[in-house]
């Protein structure tokens, strides 16, 4: 079993020391969490980029006045990071379904998924931060700063569907953080010890 | 890094046996093990000023303000604290957290080089990732209201603050970019420990 997991392995290593570990074997589930970040990535997306809403303001002028995901920049990098989270869940979901029945390949790719799922969570992470804040102020205001106020009582659909979305951004993350876990656990069972 | 650790690994072809073998297994693990050492003082110090440089911002203007077009202007103190905002205060508690993370998993993995013990390792792995994705929020956050504050919002009518409120808005973007530094650090301690580990035994 060692030699399948170390390809082009020192024999003398092999042989002078105790045999290295197999490894535990969780790629059913990395599948299917990788999956799950791509569905949620693209719910996102999707409940963002369609939360529409007009209402007609009366002061100064009776207007009706849009409120749209890109009048804020916060939330057009919120959808920024999610669309590259949901190529990047896409891309490695089909990637970790390639190397399901090759365990030389899993060892590698181990390597590159920790690193690009570390960068990922940062991404994810900050985009559902972002517009965290941002629908925060939107849904209370803020009283200390003239002119901050609350949006969400006029524009409650809009509110909705952002609200929505940064929940859905936020189980996104917690699926991330569950990925790297699982890379880590993965890597160190298969160092020696 | 990989040519080193080959270059390592070939001194024990020879017949020197277990002992020469245990020297060389310690010391490209003392790298990993300098290297976490390193990056979570780093995370430590860095997560550190930035809190603190935060937590000190305090400014006081005095702010024209015309009530109605006959009556004169008032000029208004008005102060600014970091605490009136709630995505600061998010940010200082990620900060805080992540700070006393650091020391706590320091003096931990210190602890932990004698026994060589796997699950503290990986509970320490754990943590961490979620401390980096705890700071990177806190510091979307924080971002997304300094800029509110620096350009405003025509479309919601949220006027900026930083206009009136420059000290302030200079201390809370030195302290972003400081907490910036602090998440890659943290960043870096998820990705290179184990990356080192795996590619010192393959």
């Amino acid at each position: 079993m060692a030699s399948t997991d170390k390809p082009g392995g020192d024999p003398e290593y092999r042989t002078s020391s105790t045999p290295a570990p197999a490894g535990v074997d969780y790629f059913k589930f990395d599948v299917i969490l990788r999956f799950l970040l791509f569905a949620a990535s693209l719910v996102a997306v999707v409940v963002i980029v369609t939360a529409n809403q007009t209402e007609v303001i009366r002061v100064p002028q009776p207007v009706p006045w849009p409120a749209k995901f890109r009048y804020s920049p916060a939330f057009v990098y919120f959808v920024a990071a999610l669309s590259v989270t949901g190529l990047y869940s896409i891309i490695t979901t089909l990637a970790s379904l390639f190397a399901s029945n090759k365990p030389a390949l899993k060892t590698k790719l181990l390597l590159y998924f920790i690193l690009w799922d570390a960068l990922i969570l940062g991404i994810i992470a900050s985009a559902t931060g972002t517009a965290g804040g941002v629908a925060y102020l939107g849904l209370k205001g803020n009283r200390h700063v003239v002119g901050w106020n609350k949006i969400c009582h006029v524009y409650d659909k809009f509110c909705r569907h952002v609200g929505a979305s940064i929940a859905v951004a936020l189980f996104g993350s917690v699926v991330t953080v569950l990925l790297i876990w699982l890379s880590a656990y993965s890597i160190h069972s298969r160092v020696p010890k | 890094m990989e040519g080193q650790s080959k270059g390592s690994f070939n001194v024990m072809e020879g017949s020197e046996g277990k002992g020469r073998e245990f020297v060389v297994e310690k010391s490209a693990s003392s790298i990993v093990g300098t290297c976490d050492l390193v990056l979570r003082i780093l995370a430590f110090l860095l997560t550190l000023v930035a809190a603190v440089v935060i937590g000190t911002d305090k400014q006081t203007a005095i702010v024209p303000i015309k009530l109605v077009d006959s009556m004169p202007t008032l000029y208004v103190p008005v102060a600014a604290k970091w605490h009136y905002l709630s995505a600061f205060v998010y940010y200082v508690g990620a900060n805080a957290i992540a700070c006393a993370y650091a020391i706590l998993s320091l003096l931990l993995t210190l602890a932990n080089r004698r026994k060589g013990k796997g699950t503290m390792e990986t509970l320490i792995t754990v943590l961490d990732t979620v401390m980096v994705a705890l700071l990177f929020s806190g510091n979307g956050a924080a971002m997304a209201v300094g800029l509110l504050g620096l350009q405003g919002n025509s479309h919601v009518h949220w006027n900026k603050v930083c206009n009136e409120f420059g000290k302030f808005c200079d201390q809370v973007a030195a302290s972003l970019f400081i907490s910036l530094l602090g998440s890659i650090a943290f960043l870096l301690l998820l990705i290179v420990p184990p990356v080192l580990r795996l590619k010192q035994t393959t």
